[in-house]
């Protein structure tokens, strides 16, 4: 058996707090401080990330679970209404239900 | 000699570099022409160069919303994606849709050998075929042609807005036709636009740098005699509202105020009462000129104020506000040329910092100075205008664009 270590998987809560460590680096701590992020908070209007930054959001998740889940085939996916709407409770179901 | 015809939006970054290609031909001998929205682009033609304006006095509505478009872009606060949409739905789209019937008109008057039409102006493209006229296309943002590879359904959403406009006035194809299959010339180098396949007709030529007409005045000798010691320029360009720019100056004043830096400002002088005494505050700056004395450049990531700084050599801290400059400004950063800052979030430690930064660390200005010379070797206007020519001397009988 091989590298299952951070393969356990991980519950919606814990989910939620790994995509706010995210968001966390690629915006910079002290923002999020000020921020009330939620399971509603929007990328676009609510954390007011643009594409570039909504792309290095999006290496990060790849990186941290691989090939387990297709975050970028399912981003891409994504038409711009979608990508306009996008939160962070969708995420976390996505990730919640590939695991 | 040969008739050109530029087709262009009433957008001041889009418009630039076509007076410079267009002095060139001037230049030559040839007969060249601008076809606009915009009433007051006749002060800022070469000498030569006419204006065939889109006017339809006859219908009084139809009147309006040209007014409308010349400053539609400034009136709304957009930012990200949204921003995108934006700028398709509620001003490219109807915007093209608009001047449409007026270029067809002036196109028939004029009757040119070669239309060369912006890359944002499908209708200048859809026009062109119509007529059977040969075009190329600036693409004088060329950001706005880069696809992101993580988000393709953007770019899809873009094209498929211009396919239905082009459907709308005529033209079959379900593909967009804006960039010329016969000559698209992207105003960078390649080593600035980054990675990316694109057909053989897209040449990069290098940005074509306008100097503009008439000379902004500025006070040489209080600028030469300020003791600030890194000697910086603030321009967040053209297009952005008051409020936009009251917000980002107030954290320019608090950043650099009284600090060791010589600051020129772009910006109405009238926004705030009072500017700190090492501020040089005008509408407009002889840019140009002054971006040879200068250290680093803070700006918006417009793509022609990117272009001239470095241009120069010098580093930037860019921090995007719409549209495309999120690329402009990831291109910077990826070239290693400077920073980007969040225009909503930065505060003025972070400014203060990342112009520190770039001042300091060599690296910036080293990585700035060979895109210099990726932007020389590219040939810039002479080579833009070579390839224009080259055209017109080369046609086939009939050139289907399509």
């Amino acid at each position: 058996m091989d590298t299952v270590v951070s393969a356990a998987k991980l519950n919606s809560n814990e989910i939620f707090d790994l995509m706010k460590q995210f968001i966390t680096e690629v915006i910079g701590e002290e923002f999020v401080e000020e921020m009330d992020i939620t399971l509603e908070s929007s990328f676009t209007k609510d954390l007011e990330m643009d594409s570039i930054e909504i792309v290095s959001f999006s290496e990060k998740i790849k990186i941290h679970f691989g090939e387990k889940i297709d975050f970028t085939g399912w981003l891409s996916g994504m038409d711009i209404d979608q990508l306009i709407s996008l939160n962070l409770g969708m995420i976390v179901n996505f990730i919640e239900e590939c695991q | 000699m040969a008739k050109f015809a530029f087709i262009v939006p009433p957008l001041t970054g889009h418009v630039n570099p076509t007076l410079s290609i267009g002095a060139v031909l001037l230049q030559q001998g040839h007969e060249v022409a601008w076809i606009s929205l915009d009433s007051s682009l006749a002060e800022r033609l070469p000498q030569g160069g006419q204006l065939l304006l889109i006017q339809y006095a006859a219908n009084d509505l139809e009147k309006q919303e040209s007014e409308l478009y010349l400053d539609i872009i400034t009136k709304k606060i957009v930012y990200g994606i949204d921003s995108i949409k934006f700028l398709y739905e509620d001003v490219l789209i109807p915007l093209n849709r608009h001047s449409y019937k007026g270029i067809v008109w002036w196109l028939d008057q004029f009757k040119p050998d070669l239309i060369i039409t912006d890359h944002q102006l499908v209708a200048g493209a859809i026009a062109a075929v119509h007529q059977n006229i040969p075009y190329a296309t600036s693409v004088t943002a060329p950001a706005a042609i880069k696809v992101m590879d993580e988000l393709p359904k953007v770019h899809e959403w873009e094209q498929n807005q211009i396919v239905a406009l082009q459907q709308e006035l005529g033209i079959i194809s379900g593909k967009s036709i804006a960039c010329s299959e016969l000559l698209t010339l992207v105003l960078t180098s390649g080593a600035f636009f980054g990675e990316m396949e694109l057909p053989d007709q897209y040449r990069f030529v290098g940005p074509v740098v306008h100097k503009r007409k008439g000379n902004s005045s500025f006070d040489w000798d209080r600028f030469e005699h300020m003791k600030g010691k890194h000697k910086l320029l603030v321009s967040i360009g053209t297009t952005f509202n008051h409020e936009h720019k009251k917000s980002f100056f107030t954290r320019v004043i608090e950043a650099f105020g009284d600090g060791p830096y010589t600051v020129v400002v772009v910006s109405d002088p009238l926004l705030f009462d009072h500017w700190p005494a090492n501020f040089i505050v005008q509408q407009n700056v002889p840019q140009l000129d002054l971006l040879p004395h200068l250290d680093a450049v803070i700006c918006h990531g417009g793509h022609n104020t990117v272009s001239e700084t470095l241009s120069n050599g010098l580093p930037l801290v860019v921090i995007p506000i719409a549209y495309d400059q999120s690329h402009v400004a990831g291109r910077v950063v990826r070239t290693g040329a400077g920073l980007r800052l969040n225009f909503n979030r930065f505060k003025a430690k972070h400014l203060k910092e990342a112009v520190d930064e770039v001042l300091v660390n060599p690296a910036f200005k080293q990585a700035a100075e060979q895109l210099k010379v990726s932007f020389v070797a590219a040939g810039g206007t002479a080579a833009a205008a070579d390839l224009l020519v080259q055209l017109t001397l080369n046609q086939p009988a009939v050139i289907f664009n399509t």
